[in-house]
């Protein structure tokens, strides 16, 4: 690549990417305060807490299953030849 | 990771069988040899050791061929085999004499008596069984194997 080609690869560089100190000021607001700690509090809101990864539901499905389970325990080697 | 996703569908179906294999072959080989209990529990283990494992690798291919057009959740879909496996299963018993009807019930291998009012709750709980199988087992194997 010679001094030519480098000099036209870096024009076109320039051209897609304008440096940001030139960007409209009104259009991309610099923020005037740090944001990652609100985003790291909004990430750990929004994380579900082991106990509520499970919803309800699949609680009330885990229990009747251990209902019948402890009602009909000679249907457990079914359940074990079904799987 | 994005080759071969059936293959991974595959053996992330047959995770579940798999582990429940060597307790099936612990209790046959306590009931049959241990205590010589006089049943041929052999015929009724191809079931188990075998079909069930390949039925729930099959199954899982079919939810990753069809959850694109159905968007079915891993977890309905799973649920939905004992509709299948049930009556294959008590079909294949019945004919290897592992399961016998009787007028108020069935017996498993001779020995196990299940009336027929408990068909209802044990089969309910079965397809629950299989739906939290589905969607917290093999639905986490999906997404860790790329293909979910």
């Amino acid at each position: 690549m010679n001094t030519r080609e480098t000099d036209r690869l870096k024009m076109l560089l320039q051209t897609a990417l304008p440096p940001t100190r030139d960007a409209d000021p009104e259009r991309d607001p610099v923020p005037s305060r740090d944001l990652w700690p609100e985003i790291r509090l909004r990430i750990a809101g929004d994380a579900p807490s082991p106990s509520h990864a499970i919803p309800w539901f699949d609680w009330v499905l885990a229990g009747g299953v251990a209902v019948v389970a402890v009602a009909f325990p000679a249907a457990v080697p079914l359940f074990l030849y079904y799987l | 990771m994005t080759t071969h996703p059936y293959l991974r569908a595959f053996l992330a179906g047959s995770f579940v069988p798999t582990l429940i294999l060597p307790l099936i072959l612990t209790g046959f080989i306590v009931l049959r040899l241990v205590l010589q209990v006089p049943f041929p529990f052999e015929r009724g283990i191809v079931f188990p050791m075998a079909l069930v494992p390949l039925l729930w690798s099959l199954w899982n291919m079919l939810w990753l061929c069809s959850s694109r057009r159905t968007h079915l959740p891993i977890s309905v879909h799973g649920a939905l085999l004992p509709l299948l496996l049930m009556p294959a299963g008590a079909l294949l018993a019945t004919s290897m004499h592992i399961l016998s009807l009787g007028a108020r019930g069935v017996t498993w291998f001779g020995s196990v008596y299940v009336p027929y009012a408990w068909i209802v709750p044990v089969f309910l709980a079965a397809l629950a069984v299989y739906y939290l199988m589905w969607k917290y087992v093999v639905g986490f194997l999906n997404r860790t194997l790329g293909i979910a």
